[in-house]
C-alpha cells in the first residue's frame, strides 16, 4: 500500500440540510491504491451515500473526500460506477451497451477501437453481443454492467451491491469472475454488500458502518492467501472467523 | 387455447354483426322510402364512390398534402417546444402555461381567423391541420421527457456526460414511446383540422366536396367524400402504427 487512493475524513452528510435526514456521521477511512475494500451495515446506514460521494454524484457537508489526492467535486473519467440497479439502455444491443461508457467519455472513436470481443469473453456472453437487455437474464445483465464499468479500464472501480437480486449460485460465478478480473487488472475496488461472506472472500479490508447515521465501527483486515476460490477458500478456518467476527460486530450472531 | 380471463374476440361473430347492420340499412332505406336526399342506400353510396372516384382521389390528394405538412410541422415544433419546455427553467414557467391556455381555445374558432390571414388556399389548412395535432404531441413529448428513469438519468452523471449528451443519448429514445402515443392521437386530430379548414373556406379539398355536394344535395356523394376522408384517416393511423413498431422499447 504505497499510494492512498481514496481517503475520507470527518465526513458528514445530511438529505435536506441540517436539521434533515443524517446520513453519515463522521467517517474516516483511506483505502490504498489496488486495495479490494468491502463496506458492510445496516439497511440504510448510508453506504450508496458514501459512494455517491466518492461518485461525485452527491455533495457532502462537511469533512473531506479524496481521490488520488484531489478533493471529489464532480464525477472522473478514471472512476468506474456499478449501481444496484443495472441500468442498461434498452434500446441498445450488449455491446454499445458494454461500449456506452467509453463513447460518452472519449467518443465514438473510443467506443469502436474497444476490444469488445475480449469483454464478451471475459463476461462469459458469447453469442449475446446482438441481443438487447429485455433478452438477458438478470444475472447477464448485471454482468453487462460490470462490464461497462470494467471497459473504461479505471482506476477506481465503484460497485454498489451489484450482485445484490441474484441468487447465491449465479452470485457465486460472478463472484469468481470479478476476482479473476481484480486479480488481473488490479484496480482499487469498493465494493458494497450486504453479505459478509462475499466481503471476506473478495476483499483485502472490510469496513463496517453502522446504524444510521453511518459511522465506521470496524476495519478488518482479511488475510487469507490470494489467489482465492470460492469453492476452497471458504474452507480455511480463517474464512470462517472472519465471518463469525463480522457477523458478532454486525450483530447478526 | 385461450387461457381462463383471456379475451379474444371472434372475427365471426363481428363480421356477421356489420354485414347484419349493413343489410339493415340498405333494406329499410328501401322499405321505409326514405328520401335520397335525407340517407341514400349503401349501394347507392357505394355507386356514387365509384362514379366519383377520380374526383375523390383528386380532391384527397390535397387534403393528404395538408394534413401530412400540418402534421410535420406539429411533430417537428412540437418535439422542439417540449424539449424547450423540458431543459430551459424559464420557458417552462412561461412557455409552458401559454401553451396550456392556447390549448383551451375552441381550435375550430380559429378557422375563419386562417382564412382571413391566409386565404383559401393551403395555407390555411396546413395551419388548422397543425394546431389540432400540435398540442397532443407537445404534452406526450413533455410526459415521456419528466418520465426518464431517475437511476439512468444518475447513470449519465456518473460519467460525466453533460447535457446535450444526456438529451439526445438519454432522454430523446426514452421519450419516444410517448412522442408515438401522441402521434397516434394527433394524426386522426390533423385531419380533422384540415377537413375543417376546407369547410371555412377552400376550393378544393375533400372537405370542399363535402360541403358542395350536402349544398347541391347529392347526399349520395357526400356519404362517398366521408367514406374517402375516413379512409384516409385510417390509412394515417396505420402508417403511424407501423412507424411506432419501430420504437419496441416500451417498458424501460
Ligand atoms: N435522495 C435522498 N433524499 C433523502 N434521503 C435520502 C436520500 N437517499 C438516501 N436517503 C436517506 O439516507 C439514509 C441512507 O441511505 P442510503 O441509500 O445511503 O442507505 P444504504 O446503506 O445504501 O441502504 P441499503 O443497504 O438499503 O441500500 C437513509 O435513511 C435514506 O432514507
Ligand atoms: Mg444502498
Amino acid at each position: 500500500m504505497t499510494e492512498m487512493a481514496i481517503r475520507v475524513d470527518g465526513l458528514t452528510k445530511y438529505y435536506g440540510g441540517a436539521g434533515g435526514t443524517k446520513a453519515l456521521e463522521d467517517v474516516d477511512l483511506g483505502i490504498g491504491d489496488c486495495e479490494f475494500v468491502s463496506i458492510i451495515g445496516p439497511s440504510g446506514c448510508g453506504k450508496s451515500t458514501l459512494l455517491r460521494i466518492l461518485a461525485g454524484l452527491h455533495g457532502h457537508d462537511s469533512g473531506t473526500a479524496t481521490l488520488f489526492g484531489e478533493a471529489v467535486t464532480a464525477p472522473r473519467d478514471d472512476v468506474g460506477v456499478v449501481f444496484q440497479t443495472s441500468n442498461l439502455l434498452p434500446w441498445l444491443t450488449v455491446t454499445r451497451n458494454l461500449t456506452l461508457a467509453l463513447e460518452i467519455r472519449h467518443g465514438k472513436a473510443a467506443a469502436a477501437a474497444a476490444d469488445v470481443a475480449a469483454m464478451i469473453e471475459l463476461l462469459n456472453l458469447k453469442g449475446f453481443e446482438d441481443k438487447f437487455p429485455h433478452e438477458l437474464s438478470g444475472g447477464m445483465k448485471h454482468r453487462v454492467a460490470i462490464g461497462q464499468a470494467l471497459m473504461q479500464n479505471p482506476r477506481v472501480l465503484l460497485m454498489d451491491e451489484p450482485f445484490g437480486a441474484l441468487d447465491a449460485l449465479t452470485r457465486d460465478r460472478l463472484n469468481i469472475e470479478l476476482l479473476r478480473l481484480w486479480q488481473r487488472d488490479r484496480k482499487t475496488v469498493v465494493l458494497i454488500t450486504h453479505s459478509i461472506s462475499e466481503a471476506v472472500l473478495l476483499s483485502d479490508r472490510v469496513l463496517v458502518l453502522s446504524e444510521r447515521p453511518g459511522r465506521l465501527i470496524a476495519d478488518i483486515r482479511i488475510d487469507l492467501p490470494r489467489p482465492r476460490d470460492p469453492s476452497t477458500t471458504r474452507d480455511l478456518p480463517a474464512f470462517g472467523d472472519h465471518v463469525v467476527e463480522l457477523s458478532r460486530i454486525m450483530g447478526v450472531v | 387455447m385461450a387461457v381462463q380471463g383471456e379475451k379474444r374476440s371472434n372475427p365471426l361473430i363481428a363480421g356477421a354483426f356489420f354485414v347484419a347492420l349493413a343489410l339493415i340499412w340498405e333494406f329499410s332505406v328501401r322499405w321505409f322510402g326514405v328520401k335520397a336526399y335525407l340517407l341514400p342506400s349503401l349501394s347507392d353510396i357505394g355507386v356514387a364512390f365509384w362514379d366519383a372516384r377520380g374526383l375523390l382521389l383528386e380532391h384527397g390528394l390535397v387534403t393528404l398534402g395538408e394534413v401530412l405538412s400540418g402534421f410535420v410541422a406539429a411533430a417537428v415544433l412540437g418535439v422542439a417546444l417540449a424539449a424547450l419546455i423540458h431543459v430551459v427553467p424559464i420557458a417552462r414557467s412561461t412557455l409552458y402555461p401559454m401553451v396550456i391556455a392556447l390549448q383551451s381555445i375552441p381550435k375550430i374558432g380559429l378557422a375563419p381567423l386562417m382564412v382571413v390571414w391566409l386565404g383559401y388556399g393551403f395555407g390555411s389548412k396546413l395551419v388548422m391541420a397543425f394546431l389540432f395535432a400540435f398540442f397532443p404531441i407537445v404534452i406526450a413529448t413533455l410526459g415521456g421527457l419528466a418520465g426518464v428513469p431517475a437511476n439512468l438519468e444518475e447513470h449519465f452523471r456518473a460519467l460525466g456526460a453533460g447535457r446535450w449528451t444526456m438529451f439526445r443519448r438519454l432522454q430523446v429514445p426514452a421519450a419516444m414511446p410517448n412522442f408515438m402515443d401522441g402521434c397516434k392521437v394527433a394524426m386522426p386530430l390533423a385531419v380533422i383540422g384540415a377537413i375543417v379548414g376546407e369547410f371555412v373556406g377552400s376550393n378544393n379539398g375533400l372537405g370542399n366536396v363535402i360541403l358542395l355536394a350536402t349544398g347541391s344535395s347529392q347526399t349520395a356523394l357526400t356519404f362517398a367524400a366521408l367514406l374517402a376522408v375516413t379512409l384516409l384517416s385510417l390509412a394515417m393511423f396505420y402508417i403511424v402504427e407501423l412507424v411506432s413498431k419501430f420504437i419496441w422499447w416500451r417498458a424501460i
